[in-house]
């Protein structure tokens, strides 16, 4: 079967600098997938080239078959494709279950007649999309639950915050869910809980995971695959116990060991 | 994805746009320079057009570097800039018009004229001053519509306080005799005053590039253009140094002023206005934020100001072009920033939003 | 307390009065009569400005960690203090003018004239003008000071009392003509004479300012409860209260009578434009400063499509097209076709940058506002002169041109604009406004499409901005360019600042206020535009969120007072690669 999500040679510069320096890799439908790599290897990087937030400077990616670069970030995100950001974007002033109800804009299409006239379709949709972003809210359980819901986002805690930004992604309802570093900044409570969220995203909703992670106690918990990279390019693929003995992996991490 | 909504529609428009830009201005410039001979204009007139639009595109320059003095430190439009500009020309007006009454302008020409310049770049740069102080300061960290909207403000509060304190009327500006007439340069007759604006403004212009790239103040500016957090970690008061950036801008602006004054002879409450836009415009053309950029750009647009109406507009019979010379400027304005919003001294790809 | 602030204070308050006489606004209102005789405008104003600045000057700020406090003694001693500097740069002013000749200061500044320096030493000779400066100054500002110190049930209620009383002067011109029209006796309360309040009348109007004060602190919260439960839990009470707020609506034409209900229909005109503009400010951030041209459009549209003529030095002449529509067919092809233009020009100018956009669409503005005027636009829309003839919507012989009639149609085309914001505003729609005007690159990302949103606003805020113009055409009955210049623009920009982006209500008290006053009391039309900018400036810099703000806009513009990852700014700041600026002084980056 085709993979689900394709990269193929993708290259971007910043100027003199190399982001994504000829990267292949591919993602195949069900699988939760962790891209690792030392700071500045180009992770986010891929997010965005990806999202159609920048345009690669060479290469493709195909998505069911199809390329999808060139698309606008909001045609990305209404074929399937989500994600989250490394630092918590939010719409801060806008509460919670607001901004679980601007994931669904893409599922839904009332215009301005509609609006202005509340006809009953339009009525109809916007409970839809109040009662699909709640079931978005409820898969984090009690945490996005209840009065919550009504609060603005900048209140929440920063665990919660993420949270609702996955919720936010997951409300656009995705085929591909693209988490950047999820997990950073979290207790280690928090951190577990989440790697079972990812797991349950799988299993519950059939979401295809892709996920940016640093701590690898989640990238040992939910991939089926492991991905490396390093200066823009893939220095190794395989499952966890592959990639964690895989000297280029350790090498870029750790640096070299010294002679004796 | 439908194929309509893959279809490139902003590149199409652009490209649409630019095709029909171009026709225009071919056609146009074709149907005037074949005019019959009673009709074209004549050499002479070219050449005449080409030194004004020197001439004014010198005084826009200085104007514009203000812009882009402060564009470059606080990335904000000071949109009251062009008050700045007409305060210092009407600070110098009122010795200006002492001065010619008692003759002291024509006994000691260079003296009087460097007191006009001194008290217009005072005043300039108190109100360039105290508008930081009062209306930008309290706002730096704000969301940009925020400056942008109290600038407008500004600019219209002291556009009618002006108005309040000195009255409505034009006031007749005095030039000293030794600037009526012309001088022959190189075989051209071109009008003293011209000269003198040119020769001025080039001079404050180098004066100023010398400065930014020199000084150690001149650094500091560059510093915290760049970033202003790590320059205050770098010890860097950058306060001063925005005052600092407001009073050069200030200086510009009065120089600029006591010139234009001087160029058309009279004074007015609202002579800032249209003189601000077209030197915003001046300093996006050229690359906002760049120095050369803001001296480029006010010569280019002054040439445009003054050949655009002549060639594009004669020749297709739109009665008196000049009434659109403002026309040329903004449609200038709003071209540059579609297309090329990093100017002409910027990189070619628009900026990131 | 720190000598160095009290003068600092006073001399602040000693300049803005002395350039409030120097633009001429203190003479203007030297003749308005608030209360008697006594309490003129001119008098208030110079009253109000030491005991501001004895108020101010003793605000307890924080020092080493701590909150000043000072006794009474000392804050009325500082307050005096502050006032009389402020009373002393009056002073100088006038002995100076007085020795040095007011003619010669008039060559400068034109405003001063020998009544400003008689209103400005109370009638007195220059010196003991001065004096009374001084110390009246002095007293004032220790009133200001000890008004501090009153505990804050008794400074509100005396503030609201004061306040309301000369606020009730102030509308000399409105509130007898109602209480007339009304079959009731007024006398008591306005002098026919002075034309400001009587001193009983005044003294009523305190009183019953002060009880009502009073009376809301203590039972107030339970009334607004009681109103709240009610319109919750009874849903006829919403349909009653509306039916009733438009009943007294309807009625304010015969209330108010001709004169007013002429400034109340430019008041509406502008807050329709107040509210198209909303929705491009307000709802979608976008800041329009050439909003003036959809205005220009809506006139000259229906002008030309409902068989206007072009204003010649001769009469009339046929414009070059010209249409004889009945109005209302007309209006909605100008609406729909300003939305077109709205999606003409936004499409290669949204994408622009919030300061950029605001200089193009100024420049686009401008080019509006100067072809109307051109000659080569004559033919066409009428050039300096303009058109006349403009249909008076009447509709089976009823004329809307009448001022009274006019308020009418005015408010129906209101009550649909605000319908239409109010709807958007609380739809998917405004939702993904809101979310755009957060984050724009967030919001496409979760797949709002930004471009289509932003040409959206503009479209929808041209329409209403084009019934503006339509409303206008009708309203004046002919159009001059001179009508639609950049000043437009700013107005209707301030009406939606002053009242709070985002806000429906906001844009009806801007309206009210920046319009409806100056158009009441004439005396400061000629300061409109200076107090315009002063408010704007004033507002930004005090009060960002307006006079009635909409809630979320008040968090978002106070955001950085509260923001803790200010480093999480721009999406490409998360790779740390993103291209740097440029740099003063070189080119390209």
């Amino acid at each position: 079967m085709a993979p689900l999500l394709q990269i193929v040679g993708v290259q971007k510069h910043f100027g003199g600098l190399s982001a994504l320096a000829g990267l292949d890799m591919h993602i195949d439908e069900g699988e939760i997938v962790s891209v690792i790599g030392p700071n500045g290897a180009g992770k986010s990087t891929l997010f965005n080239v990806i999202t159609g937030l920048y345009a690669p400077d060479g290469g493709d990616i195909l998505f069911r078959g199809e390329s999808i670069v060139g698309l606008r970030p909001h045609q990305v995100a209404k074929l399937g494709i989500a994600r989250t950001f490394q630092n918590v974007h939010l719409f801060p002033n806008m509460t919670v279950i607001e901004n679980a109800m601007v994931g669904q804009h893409c599922r839904s299409s009332s215009g301005v007649f509609g609006s202005v006239l509340r006809l009953p379709s339009t009525r109809r949709e916007e409970e839809q999309i109040r009662a699909r972003a709640v079931q978005a809210l409820d898969f984090f359980g009690s945490r996005l639950a209840g009065y919550r819901q009504e609060q603005t986002a900048f209140s929440l805690s920063y665990a919660n915050r993420r949270r609702l930004e996955m919720a936010r992604a997951m409300a656009t309802d995705p085929t591909i869910l693209m988490l950047d570093e999820p997990t950073a900044g979290m207790n280690p409570r928090e951190t577990l809980e989440l790697r079972d969220h990812i797991v349950r995203m799988r299993d519950e909703i059939g979401l295809t995971v892709l996920v940016i992670e640093h701590d690898m106690r989640v990238v040992k918990g939910v991939s089926t695959r492991v991905v490396a990279l390093d200066y823009g390019q893939k220095i190794g693929e395989g499952t966890y116990e592959e990639v964690a003995h895989n000297e280029r992996v350790i090498e870029a991490y750790l640096g070299t060991k010294a002679v004796g | 994805m439908s194929a309509f909504e893959r279809l490139p529609w902003r590149r199409m428009i652009l490209v649409a746009l630019s095709v029909f830009i171009a026709t225009f201005v071919i056609y146009g410039s074709w149907k005037t320079l074949t005019l019959p001979d009673g009709k074209a204009y004549s050499g002479a007139a070219w050449r005449d057009f080409v030194i004004l639009g020197i001439a004014q595109g010198a005084i826009l320059a200085l104007i514009a570097l203000g812009y882009t003095l402060v564009y470059g430190i606080l990335r904000m439009i000071n949109f009251a800039h062009g008050e700045v500009f007409m305060v210092g020309a009407f600070g110098s007006y009122f010795f200006a018009d002492a001065y010619v009454k008692s003759g002291f302008m024509n006994r000691h020409p260079i003296a009087a004229l460097g007191i006009l310049f001194l008290t217009a770049i005072i005043t300039s740069v108190g109100v360039g001053i105290l508008l930081e102080r009062v209306a930008y300061r309290p706002l730096r960290n704000s969301p940009r519509l925020v400056p942008l909207i109290t600038a407008i403000g500004a600019s219209l509060f002291l556009q009618n306080a002006v108005r309040g304190f000195f009255g409505t009327n034009t006031r007749g500006y005095p030039k000293p005799d030794i600037l009526t007439g012309s001088w022959t340069i190189f075989g051209l007759e071109i009008a003293r005053i011209q000269v003198v604006v040119f020769v001025v403004s080039v001079v404050a212009m180098v004066a100023l590039q010398l400065f930014v790239s020199r000084t150690t103040t001149g650094k500091s500016m560059r510093a915290v253009a760049e970033d202003p957090e790590i320059a205050s970690l770098m010890g860097i008061d950058v306060d001063r140094i925005v005052v600092m950036t407001f009073a050069i801008g200030g200086v510009l602006a009065g120089v600029a002023g006591v010139l234009f004054a001087l160029t058309f002879e009279q004074v007015n409450f609202f002579m800032g206005f249209r003189p601000g836009i077209a030197a915003f415009t001046a300093a996006v053309l050229g690359g906002i934020g760049s120095i050369g950029g803001a001296a480029l750009g006010g010569f280019a647009l002054g040439l445009l100001q003054s050949l655009g109406p002549a060639l594009l507009l004669t020749g297709i019979g739109v009665p008196s072009p000049f009434q659109l010379k403002d026309v040329v400027t903004f449609a200038v304005l709003v071209l540059v920033l579609i297309f090329r919003p990093g100017g002409l001294l910027g990189s070619g790809e628009s900026e990131k939003v | 307390m720190p000598f160095n602030r009290l003068v600092r204070t006073g001399l602040v308050g000693g300049i803005g009065v002395l350039f409030v006489a120097l633009v001429g606004l203190m003479a203007k209102v030297a003749d308005i009569n608030l209360i008697g005789t006594q309490v003129t405008g001119a008098y208030t104003l110079l009253a109000l400005v030491p005991f501001t600045v004895g108020y101010v000057a003793v605000r307890p700020r924080v020092v080493a960690g701590q909150i000043e406090s000072f006794s009474t003694a000392r804050s009325v001693r500082s307050g005096a203090v502050a006032g009389a500097t402020a009373g002393a740069l009056i002073a100088i002013a006038v002995l100076f003018t007085d020795r040095y000749g007011v003619d010669r200061v008039r060559e400068v500044f034109i405003q001063v004239d020998p009544d400003l320096i008689e209103l400005l030493s109370f009638g007195q000779s220059a010196t003991v003008g001065a004096v009374i400066l001084i110390v009246g100054g002095g007293a004032l500002g220790a009133a200001g000071a000890g008004f501090r110190s009153l505990n804050p049930s008794q400074r509100r209620n005396l503030g609201m009392a004061v306040s309301v009383t000369l606020l009730m002067g102030l509308l000399q011109r409105i509130i007898p003509i109602m209480l007339v029209q009304l079959g009731l006796e007024t006398d008591w309360l306005y002098s026919k004479v002075t034309g400001g309040l009587t001193w009983i009348g005044a003294a009523i109007v305190f009183a019953a300012t002060w009880g009502a004060s009073w009376f809301w602190a203590r039972r107030g919260r339970t009334a607004k409860e009681t109103i709240r439960t009610m319109t919750r839990e009874q849903p006829g009470t919403r349909l009653v209260a509306g039916v009733a707020l438009l009943a007294l609506l309807a009625a304010v034409p015969w209330l108010v009578g001709s004169v007013i209900s002429d400034v109340l229909g430019t008041v509406m005109v502008f807050m329709l434009l107040g509210l198209g503009l909303n929705i491009v400010v307000g709802y979608a951030g976008l800041l329009d400063l050439g909003y003036v041209a959809f205005f220009g459009f809506g006139a000259y549209a229906t002008a030309l499509l409902t068989g206007a003529t072009l204003n010649t030095t001769t009469g009339s002449a046929a414009p070059a097209l010209s249409l004889d529509l009945n109005f209302y067919i007309a209006i909605p092809i100008v609406v729909l076709l300003a939305a077109g233009v709205g999606v003409l020009i936004g499409g290669p100018v949204l994408r622009l940058r919030g300061d950029y956009l605001a200089i193009v669409t100024l420049g686009l503005g401008e080019i509006a506002s100067i072809l109307l005027a051109s000659n080569w636009l004559t033919p066409l829309v009428g050039g300096p002169q303009g058109m006349r003839n403009v249909t008076d919507a009447s509709i089976a012989g009823f004329s809307f041109r009448d001022p009274q009639h006019f308020f009418y149609l005015a408010l129906a085309f209101v009550l649909m604009a605000v319908f239409l914001s109010w709807r958007l505003a609380n739809s998917r729609i405004g939702r993904a406004w809101n979310a755009m005007r957060e984050d724009e690159q967030v919001a496409d990302a979760m797949g709002i499409s930004t471009t289509r949103f932003k040409l959206l606003a503009f479209a929808m805020g041209g329409a209403v901005g084009s019934l503006g113009g339509a409303l206008l055409a009708v309203k004046i009955g002919s159009l001059a360019p001179s009508s639609f210049e950049i000043i437009v623009s700013i107005t209707a920009l301030a009406v939606v600042i002053l009242g709070g982006m985002g806000s429906i209500p906001g844009v009806v008290v801007g309206g009210l206020v920046l319009i409806g006053l100056p158009g009441l009391l004439r005396e400061f039309e000629e300061f409109r535009l200076l107090i315009y900018g002063g408010a704007l400036v004033s507002i930004m810099v005090l009060r960002p969120q307006g006079l009635v703000p909409n809630i979320r806009r008040s968090r978002e513009l106070h955001e950085e007072d509260r923001s803790q990852d200010k480093w999480a700014g721009d999406l490409s700041a998360d790779e740390q690669v993103a291209a740097p600026l440029t740099p003063l002084g070189e080119g390209s980056g």
